[in-house]
C-alpha cells in the first residue's frame, strides 16, 4: 500500500470546529482535526472525554450539532451527502465487535461484499477467505459467533471492515472488551495493519499500541483536544497538566 | 261300526289331502291379491336430532293395510329384509274402524318368528273389509342401509292365501362406523355401569363421544383452514404496521398506532359483531369464511405488530451501527441483518399468538361459522349432554398442547444461548475457546429515533 512517510499533504479526513452535544450535555465543544492518508492517529483521554463520540462523527453514527466532517473531498455533514455511500470507504471496529450472530464468520464478512458493493458470491467469499486468513481464522471461517471467543470475533469484525476495501478504519476501544489474554491477537493484527500503510484512526486505552505504532497521539479531554503530537512527545514530555495527570494516572495503574 | 269307522276315517284321509293339495297349490301358485291395499308401511325416526331412520338401531315398524270389502284376514305373514332383525313379543295388530279410523280394537293374535319371517295368526278372524294395523317392536334394520321393503303373505276366512302387495319402501340410512361404535358401545356392560353415574354421562358418555368426534372434526378441519389462512396473511400485514409505528413519518406512526390501540382496545367477539352485521347492512356481503378469515388476521396483525416491535426494537443497537458502518442502507439493514435475528426471537410469541388465534375461531360460532364449538353445541342440543363439548376441547388440546411444548423448548433454548447453530464439532472447539459472551453494557436496544437516525 502507500508509504507511510509520505503523510502530510494528503488529508483524507478533515474536522471543522465539531460540536455535539445530547441535549444540554454537550460532549464534544469544538474540535479541529485532520487526518493524513496513511497516518495511524490514536485518540486517548479519560472516560467521558469525548473520544469515542468524534470517532462516531466522522462515519455519521453520531450525527455533529454542528461543524463539519470532510471525508476525501466531500462534506460528509452536508444533508446532500449519501452517507451509505462514504461507508462504504470508512471501516470501523467496534469495542462490543456487533458481528451478525446469525451468520457465520465467513458470511459475516461476506454479507455487505455482496449487497453493498455488489460482488458476486464467489468474489465475496473469496475476498472473505483472504481476510480471514489474514487475521489467522480461516479455519473458523464456518463458525457463527457464539462459537468464537471474543478475541476471535473481534478478529472477524476486523475482516469484515477490511473486505471493504476502506480507505480509513476507525477503532472504537477495539480490545476494551476482551480478556487480558485475548487483547494480543487483536492488536497484532492492528499493528500489522498499520505497518501495511492503512489510515487509522484508533481510539484506545492501550499506551504501549499507541507508543508503538501511532504516528501521531491525541489528547483529549472535556471535549476538545488538549495536546496532539508524536507519541514520543506527548508521552515523555506532556506539556499541558491533564495530559501529565491523565499519564501519570495510567502509569500508576 | 267297523265300516263307518272305516268311512269316517276315509273321509279324513280325503279331506286332509284335499287340504294339502290346497296348500300346495297355493304355496306353488299363489293367488294374486287384487283387493287388499297396503296404504302405509313406516319405521320410527331413530336418528339423534334427525328424521331418518337408522340401520342397527332400534325402531319400530307401522305396517297398514286396507282389506277388500269381501276379504276377512285371518292371519298374515312378513319377511322383513335380510339380516334384519326384530322382536316377536310386542308385535300388535290393531283394527281401525269408524269415522277417520279414529276407533282402535287390539286384535288378539298369536306371532312367532322364524329367521326374517314374521307370522302372525289372529285368534279371531278380522271384521270383513277392515284396515288392519301391526305394529313390529324392536326392529333393526341392517347397519349398511338401503331401500326396505316388507313382503309377505295373507290369509282369509276361506283359507285361500295371497300375496302382500309391496309396501312403500323404508328408506333406512346406513349407519356409519362411529354410529356402530356408539351402538356396540351403548351395549356394553362397563358403559352402562359408567353412564347411570350422572356426572359421567353428562360429561364423558362414552356413546356421544364416539358420534361426536367425526363431527366435530369437521368443525376442526374447518377451524384449521381458518387459521392457516389468517395466521399467514396477519404476519405480513404485521410487520407492515410495525414498521409503520417505527417510521421516520408521524402520519405513518399515528396511522399504525391507532390502529393497533383500537384492536387491542376493543374485544374481537365484538370486532367479529361489528364485521358481520355490519358489513351486510352497508350492502356487502362477502362468504362468511372470507370474512371471518378477514376478521381474524386484521386481529391478529394488531398484535403481532407489537411482536415484531418488541423484536426488532430487542435487536442491539450495535447491530444498526455495524450494518450502517458497512455502507447498508436502511431497507438492506432490516432485511438482511435485524429481521433474520427478529424471527428467531419472535418465533415463541409469534406461536403463542398462533394459540389465541387458533383458540379465538371458537368466536365465529356466533355468528354461525362452522368451526368447533358450533358443531358441538349442535350434537349438544340434540342429546342433552355436554360430552361434545369436552370433545371440542380435545380437538383444540390437539393443537395448543404441542405449540405450547415447542415454545417451551424454544425458550429453553433461547435462554441457554443467544443465536447461532450448535452440533459436535462445533461443541468441541467452544469448550477449547472458552467462547465470551457479548458486553451487556451493549445490549440496551434501541428507540425507533435511533433506527431513523441511523
Amino acid at each position: 500500500m502507500t508509504d507511510s512517510t509520505d503523510t502530510s499533504t494528503q488529508p483524507i479526513v478533515r474536522i471543522e470546529n465539531l460540536h455535539k452535544s445530547y441535549g444540554d450535555l454537550e460532549v464534544l465543544k469544538g474540535v479541529d482535526l485532520r487526518v493524513n492518508r496513511g497516518e495511524v492517529v490514536v485518540i486517548l483521554g479519560p472516560s467521558g472525554s469525548g473520544k469515542s463520540t468524534l470517532l462516531r462523527c466522522v462515519n455519521l453514527l453520531e450525527v455533529p450539532t454542528s461543524g463539519k466532517v470532510f471525508f476525501e473531498d466531500t462534506e460528509i455533514t452536508s444533508p446532500d451527502t449519501d452517507i451509505n455511500e462514504i461507508r462504504k470507504h470508512v471501516g470501523m471496529v467496534f469495542q462490543s465487535f456487533n458481528l451478525f450472530p446469525h451468520l457465520t464468520a465467513k458470511r459475516n464478512v461476506m454479507l455487505a461484499q455482496e449487497k453493498v458493493l455488489k460482488r458476486s458470491k464467489e468474489e465475496a467469499e473469496r475476498v472473505a477467505m483472504e481476510q480471514l486468513a489474514n487475521v489467522g481464522l480461516a479455519e473458523r471461517a464456518d463458525h457463527y459467533p457464539s462459537q468464537l471467543s471474543g478475541g476471535q470475533q473481534q478478529r472477524v469484525a476486523i475482516a469484515r471492515a477490511l473486505a471493504m476495501d476502506p480507505h480509513v478504519m476507525l477503532f472504537d476501544e477495539a480490545t476494551s472488551a476482551l480478556d487480558p489474554e485475548l487483547v494480543r491477537g487483536v492488536l497484532d493484527v492492528m499493528k500489522s495493519l498499520a505497518r501495511e500503510g492503512m489510515t487509522m484512526i484508533v481510539v484506545t486505552h492501550e499506551m504501549g499500541f499507541a507508543r508503538d505504532v501511532a504516528d501521531r497521539v491525541v489528547f483529549m479531554d472535556g471535549g476538545v483536544i488538549v495536546e496532539e503530537g508524536i507519541p514520543s512527545e506527548v508521552f515523555d514530555n506532556p506539556q499541558h497538566e491533564r495530559t501529565k495527570n491523565f499519564l501519570g494516572h495510567i502509569t500508576l495503574k | 261300526m267297523l265300516r263307518s269307522l272305516q268311512q269316517s276315517k276315509l273321509f279324513t284321509v280325503v279331506a286332509a289331502l284335499m287340504l294339502a293339495a290346497t296348500v300346495v297349490f297355493s304355496l306353488a301358485c299363489p293367488l294374486q291379491a287384487y283387493a287388499l291395499d297396503v296404504e302405509k308401511c313406516t319405521a320410527r325416526a331413530n336418528q339423534d336430532g334427525g328424521a331418518g331412520v337408522l340401520g342397527a338401531t332400534e325402531t319400530r315398524v307401522t305396517w297398514e293395510a286396507q282389506a277388500d270389502a269381501s276379504e276377512s284376514i285371518t292371519a298374515l305373514t312378513f319377511t322383513l329384509p335380510a339380516g334384519t332383525t326384530f322382536e316377536v313379543e310386542d308385535t300388535r295388530v290393531t283394527q281401525l274402524t269408524g269415522e277417520d279410523l279414529m276407533d282402535r280394537e287390539f286384535l288378539d293374535a298369536e306371532c312367532t318368528q322364524s329367521g326374517d319371517e314374521l307370522s302372525i295368526v289372529l285368534d279371531q278372524p278380522a271384521a270383513a273389509g277392515s284396515y288392519v294395523r301391526v305394529e313390529i317392536y324392536g326392529v333393526r334394520f341392517p347397519a349398511e342401509g338401503g331401500s326396505m321393503v316388507l313382503t309377505g303373505t295373507y290369509q282369509l276366512t276361506d283359507s285361500s292365501v295371497h300375496n302382500l302387495p309391496d309396501a312403500p319402501a323404508i328408506k333406512v340410512i346406513a349407519l356409519s362406523v362411529p354410529e356402530q361404535i356408539s351402538n356396540w358401545l351403548a351395549d356394553q356392560s362397563w358403559v352402562q355401569a359408567w353412564n347411570s353415574v350422572n356426572f359421567l354421562h353428562l360429561f364423558f358418555d362414552p356413546t356421544i363421544m364416539a358420534t361426536s368426534f367425526p363431527v366435530v372434526f369437521s368443525g376442526f378441519l374447518q377451524a384449521l383452514v381458518i387459521v392457516a389462512i389468517a395466521f399467514p396473511l396477519a404476519i405480513p400485514c404485521g410487520l407492515i404496521l410495525a414498521f409503520m409505528r417505527m417510521s421516520k413519518l408521524r402520519i405513518l406512526r399515528a396511522i399504525g398506532t391507532t390502529y393497533v390501540n383500537v384492536v387491542r382496545g376493543t374485544p374481537l367477539f365484538l370486532q367479529i359483531y361489528i364485521a358481520f352485521f355490519g358489513l351486510p347492512l352497508a350492502g356487502i356481503n362477502p362468504p362468511p369464511i372470507l370474512l371471518g378469515v378477514v376478521v381474524l388476521a386484521m386481529n391478529s396483525s394488531a398484535y403481532l405488530c407489537e411482536i415484531f416491535r418488541a423484536g426488532i426494537q430487542s435487536i442491539s443497537a450495535g447491530q444498526f451501527e455495524a450494518a450502517a458502518s458497512l455502507g447498508m442502507n436502511r431497507a438492506q439493514t432490516m432485511f438482511y441483518v435485524i429481521i433474520p435475528q427478529t424471527v428467531r426471537r419472535v418465533i415463541p410469541t409469534m406461536t403463542s399468538e398462533f394459540i389465541l388465534l387458533y383458540k379465538d375461531t371458537s368466536l365465529l360460532a356466533a355468528v354461525g361459522i362452522m368451526e368447533v364449538v358450533m358443531y358441538a353445541r349442535t350434537i349438544v342440543a340434540a342429546t342433552g349432554s355436554i360430552t361434545p363439548y369436552i370433545v371440542a376441547a380435545i380437538f383444540y388440546l390437539i393443537i395448543t398442547l404441542p405449540l405450547a411444548k415447542i415454545v417451551g423448548n424454544f425458550e429453553a433454548k433461547l435462554a441457554s444461548k443467544d443465536g447461532g447453530t450448535s452440533n459436535k464439532k462445533n461443541r468441541k472447539n467452544k469448550k477449547k475457546d472458552q467462547p465470551q459472551k457479548v458486553d451487556a453494557n451493549d445490549d440496551q436496544g434501541i428507540t425507533p429515533a435511533e433506527i431513523s437516525s441511523l
